[in-house]
């Protein structure tokens, strides 16, 4: 992963609440854990020496169970909450500097905030929520009501604009949360458990709306989530947090390849592999490959050789291209074409990057293989059977090496 | 858990009620008066009260409620002795002492007054106070006609206002009546003041402040005792035009009185009560007294009976009169 | 052993003391308290001089109709139309309209102090601490207390008993307007803040419409209590169905009593499901 510049940085950031701050931070320096300090102390350890880089562009997954700290941290970001001590970030400016007036402006521009339970109002329709955070920096009436329904419109609720918020889904009213946080056109998205009231159904929708919306947008995303599988599907990076410590940051993979401790392993066996691991790891090298000027003499020799009904067929920059079976090969053959022309494009293609679980859908109607792209150029293809006995195995760790090899 | 507490809650507060149970019998030796919620009734009470318990050896408490409350209880017998009621200010008194509902045992005081007062400085002016004459001619009732805007409503500026009597006082009809008979119907407003409290607080208000104020008051109080107020002359006192409103109030009787049958259970005591007799000054001074000195009615009551020692006599036996006298000293 | 029982000591409380200041107050600020009785006094006529100018079948048939949209169903509206107009059957119609602008005034008054006040202490945690315990007071405390020194200030009339039911009947709205704003989500207020709300803007463009429903209720209690001092006031002279009720009270005239309290508890009845009704509209559109 190339270097991206980061846009949130967190210095030794941490969070106590109780009278005995100062006596509980001692312990804590000493190694303490939270239980140990309240019994102590009294003083809840909310946050305890958080360190964190968040780069520009990127979906940055805060997970843990409820307590450890993650929704804490996240309101530190525009200051909810007010941090014990450590510092924030924003592009080289300390935010526990603002002044009010500098605080008001940073969350009216830079920042802006989706919540569990949608934090809507209901005494505003879904257009005139959307138009909260326009409103309150004074932006025009009409202005604010062309973006609130642009908004609207990309996370799908048009023909809603006007709908009381009561008469929503739970699905719908997160979008309008988000909708309402887009508007402001911020730079750093926070989202607090946004999906975890949604039933299961329209927490996928909303994942692959959120993931689209992103592939458009690039936002810099700090996604918070007790949801191990969400946190690999949509986080660049993951930070895995435990009693108000940060316990390991890392890609998904990194993080099933080299877990930090036992708890990180615990939580990662949560994990649904298939949604965890990606194409890069099922897929085989294809045996039979030719090129798009090859005669079809050549591709049924090929084909013939390997002992294989059909062929891969790249062009000379090793794009994918499609496929020829031995039947249409020998019927170019017969017709004195060449394999361009008897070439079959209808074949399922995944990238290098997409899980499993993506994948898999694929094969409901997928005649052949499935070829693995990286950019256009071909990689590798799954077919049905390795990504089966992939999954039947047990250790990551196997897999992975397999892969690489 | 919660529905426990609620249970506990709910035996605590019966037995706490079954504690409370009413400790009745009082016995015959137990006399209840009325306070019907003015000084001089309870100064009057706690008077009869102390002679009560030096002179006969009997126990005594009030019963307090409103007037019209307080003569239901009496007739009903709750009530034994009502030592100061003013017969005018209800209506049914004189037909239920006939019928012998209730006991008419004597006249407490009759030199009483009562009628429509002003300030004196109204009339007179206060140097003190700097405070000129505003209505240097004022003399009658009748004369208030002249001083519509003098004693103006704050609430209908363009009229002037007459406080008026107590509402479902005997007097407040009475005024009413004279108030349209005199033709003050044009230019004044009849206001009711609502209890004889805010009719004090009103008068003091004003008086406080130096400005004109025309209402109905009576003696013996020690409002009339601390204050300077002048009561306005009317026609001569008529028994039969009187209730049309037409004349000055006569001096009402203000009588002792007892429930039926209370003669023949407390004879002696009875006999004294026929005999209790003081007058409207006397009854101001201890009031004023009471007002000034911050003394409690009981001491008031002492105040009263050492100052007027001479009427024990009048009262008591002498056996009886020393026997309250020891206990005085 | 009598000591056991006997409390060690009395406290001497200068109480004339406190008359004199009460007293002296009253005349020492009298421009100030004539101008505020002036400004009642307007108050109180302009409301009654409004009220006494619509025939009285028109607000009999604004009855009938407000009750109608309340319920959509007719009956409700003939009901209600039937009770106001048996308060004016019975002759009390004037007294009625002088009981009605004494609890609008005393409830606009309520209105216009207690939900600021509610508000504020809604924001400030201090402030509420030093306002609860005075609303308490305001609350138990027997009316007669402050009814005698009110006419100290404002003499008798219905200056002191607007000044009186206020008192009293401010205490629901300051309450209720303060529990409705700091039982808002607190989901929905961080997200008002998060977008970069001022306080004031989160109060008035969030937490307020949201907690209006709460403050509502309160405005209902409010009104409620204002008619429930309606018999009280008249005992410092305010004219209206109260002074009808004790009249007839000290009268021991237990019909009369009746009808006059009966025609309260219309106008309090009718008063009550009216504004009732109002919240739950505007709950519906919400």
């Amino acid at each position: 992963m190339e270097e991206r510049k980061a846009i949130i940085r967190v210095e030794n950031l941490s969070k106590l609440y109780g009278r005995n701050r100062q006596e509980a931070a001692e312990l804590l320096k000493k190694g303490a854990d939270k239980n140990e300090v309240l019994k102590k102390t009294g003083v809840t350890t909310a946050l305890w020496d958080v360190n964190l880089d968040i780069n520009e562009g990127e979906t940055f997954v805060i997970i843990g169970l409820s307590g450890s700290g993650k929704s804490t941290l996240v309101r530190c970001f525009n200051r909810l909450n007010k941090p014990t001590s450590g510092k924030i970030f924003y592009k080289d400016q300390n935010i526990g500097e603002l002044t009010k007036k500098e605080l008001l402006n940073f969350r009216r521009d830079n920042i802006a905030m989706v919540f569990q339970h949608f934090g809507l109002m209901s005494h505003r329709n879904v257009v005139t929520n959307v138009e909260y955070g326009l409103e309150i920096k004074n932006v025009g009436k009409q202005l604010r009501r062309e973006k609130a329904l642009e908004m609207i419109q990309m996370v799908g609720l048009e023909g809603f604009e006007y709908s009381p918020i009561g008469s929503l889904s739970g699905g719908m009213k997160q979008r309008v949360g988000l909708a309402r946080a887009l508007a402001n056109e911020p730079e750093v998205l926070l989202m607090d458990e946004p999906f975890s009231a949604l039933d299961p159904l329209v927490k996928r929708d909303m994942q692959f709306e959120l993931l689209s919306i992103q592939e458009k947008m690039r936002k810099t995303i700090i996604f918070i989530t007790h949801d191990i599988n969400e946190a690999f599907k949509l986080g660049d990076r993951v930070a895995i947090m435990r009693d108000g410590r940060v316990v390991q940051i890392g890609t998904p993979e990194e993080m099933i390849t080299n877990p930090a401790d036992d708890y990180v392993k615990e939580f990662i066996e949560g994990a649904d592999k298939a949604k965890v691991m990606t194409a890069r790891h099922v897929m085989v090298t294809p045996q039979c490959i030719v090129k798009t000027h090859d005669g079809a003499n050549r591709a049924i020799q090929e084909m013939r050789s390997n002992n294989v009904p059909s062929a891969y067929v790249v062009n000379d920059q090793m794009e994918f291209v499609g496929i020829i079976t031995l039947d249409g090969a020998m019927k170019a053959r017969d017709e004195k074409l060449k394999v361009k022309d008897a070439l079959i494009t209808d074949v399922k293609m995944v990238d290098i990057d997409d899980t499993v679980d993506q994948v898999m859908t694929m094969f409901a109607d997928a005649k052949f293989p499935v070829a693995v792209l990286k950019g256009k150029k071909l990689r590798g293809i799954i077919s049905k059977a390795s990504v089966i006995t992939t999954l039947s195995e047990s250790s990551f760790e196997q897999e992975n090496e397999k892969s690489e090899a | 858990m919660n529905m426990k507490k609620l249970i506990t809650m709910m035996a605590i507060s019966l037995l706490a009620l079954a504690g409370c149970a009413p400790s009745t019998g009082s016995g015959s030796g137990h006399i209840v008066m009325a306070d019907a919620g003015w000084d001089s009734i309870r100064l009057h009470n706690h008077v009869v009260g102390f002679i009560a318990e030096n002179a006969f050896d009997l126990t005594w408490s009030e019963m307090s409620g409103s007037t019209p409350i307080t003569y239901e209880a009496f007739k009903n017998g709750e009530i034994d002795v009502y030592t100061e009621f003013w017969t005018e200010n209800v209506a049914p008194y004189r037909g239920d002492v006939e019928s012998g509902v209730i006991l008419e045992l004597g006249v407490n005081f009759n030199d009483n007054y009562q009628g429509i007062y002003v300030p004196r400085y109204v009339i007179e002016g206060d140097a003190a106070r700097g405070i000129e004459p505003m209505a240097p001619n004022l003399r009658t009732v009748k004369d208030l006609l002249d001083y519509p805007d003098l004693f103006v409503d704050e609430e209908v500026p363009s009229k002037g206002r007459i406080y008026g009597g107590i509402p479902g006082w005997a007097v407040d009809e009475i005024l009413y009546k004279k108030f349209m008979a005199y033709g003050f119907d044009d230019t004044f407003i009849y206001f009711r003041p609502g209890s004889d409290a805010a009719l004090s607080a009103a008068i003091i208000s004003a008086y406080d402040r130096g400005e004109p104020i025309a209402a109905y008051y009576w003696e013996p109080t020690w409002l009339m005792a601390q204050y300077d107020l002048v009561l306005l002359e009317d026609e001569p006192f008529d028994a039969d035009r009187f209730h049309e409103g037409l004349t000055e109030f006569g001096a009402a009787d203000v009588t002792v009185a007892a429930r039926k049958g209370f003669d023949t259970e407390f004879p002696e005591f009875t006999e004294f009560l026929s005999n209790y007799s003081t007058s409207s000054a006397m009854t101001s001074a201890a009031l004023l007294h009471m007002q000034v000195s911050g003394d409690d009615y009981l001491n008031s009551a002492k105040w009263f009976l050492r100052e007027y020692d001479e009427y024990l006599d009048q009262w008591l036996s002498a056996e009886q009169a020393a026997a309250v006298r020891q206990a005085l000293n | 052993m009598n000591w056991l029982y006997q409390f060690p000591f009395k406290l001497n409380i200068d109480t004339a003391a406190i008359d004199d200041a009460v007293r002296s107050f009253a005349v020492n600020n009298e421009a100030i308290l004539q101008f505020m009785r002036r400004g009642l006094n307007g108050l109180l006529s302009s409301i009654h001089s409004t009220l006494d100018f619509i025939p009285w079948w028109i607000l009999v048939i604004v009855v009938f109709v407000l009750g109608f949209l309340q319920t959509k169903k007719i009956k409700t509206g003939i009901v209600y139309a039937v009770m106001l107009f048996s308060i004016g059957a019975v002759g009390l119609w004037p007294l009625m309209l002088l009981t009605l602008s004494i609890v609008i005034a005393s409830v606009a008054i309520s209105l216009l102090l207690g939900f600021p006040i509610g508000v504020l202490i809604s924001m400030n945690d201090r402030a509420s601490s030093i306002v609860r315990p005075i609303l308490d007071t305001m609350q138990t405390m027997p009316v007669f207390v402050y009814l005698i020194p009110a006419v100290l200030l404002f003499g008798l009339g219905r200056v002191p008993a607007v000044m009186a039911t206020t008192i009293y009947a401010i205490v629901p709205i300051v309450r209720l307007t303060n529990l409705g704003i700091r039982q808002v989500n607190e989901e929905v207020v961080e997200a008002a803040k998060s977008f970069g709300s001022t306080r004031i803007q989160a109060m008035v463009k969030v937490q307020i419409p949201q907690a209006f429903a709460t403050i509502m209720a309160g405005l209902n209690q409010t009104l409620m209590m204002a008619m429930a001092m309606v018999v009280t006031a008249s005992m410092i002279g305010a004219s209206g169905l109260g002074m009808e009720v004790l009249i007839s009270v000290n009268r021991v005239e237990v019909g009369r009593g009746l009808v006059s309290g009966t025609a309260v508890v219309i106008l309090a009845i009718l008063l009550d499901r009216l504004s009732q009704g109002w919240v739950k509209d505007k709950e519906e559109e919400a």
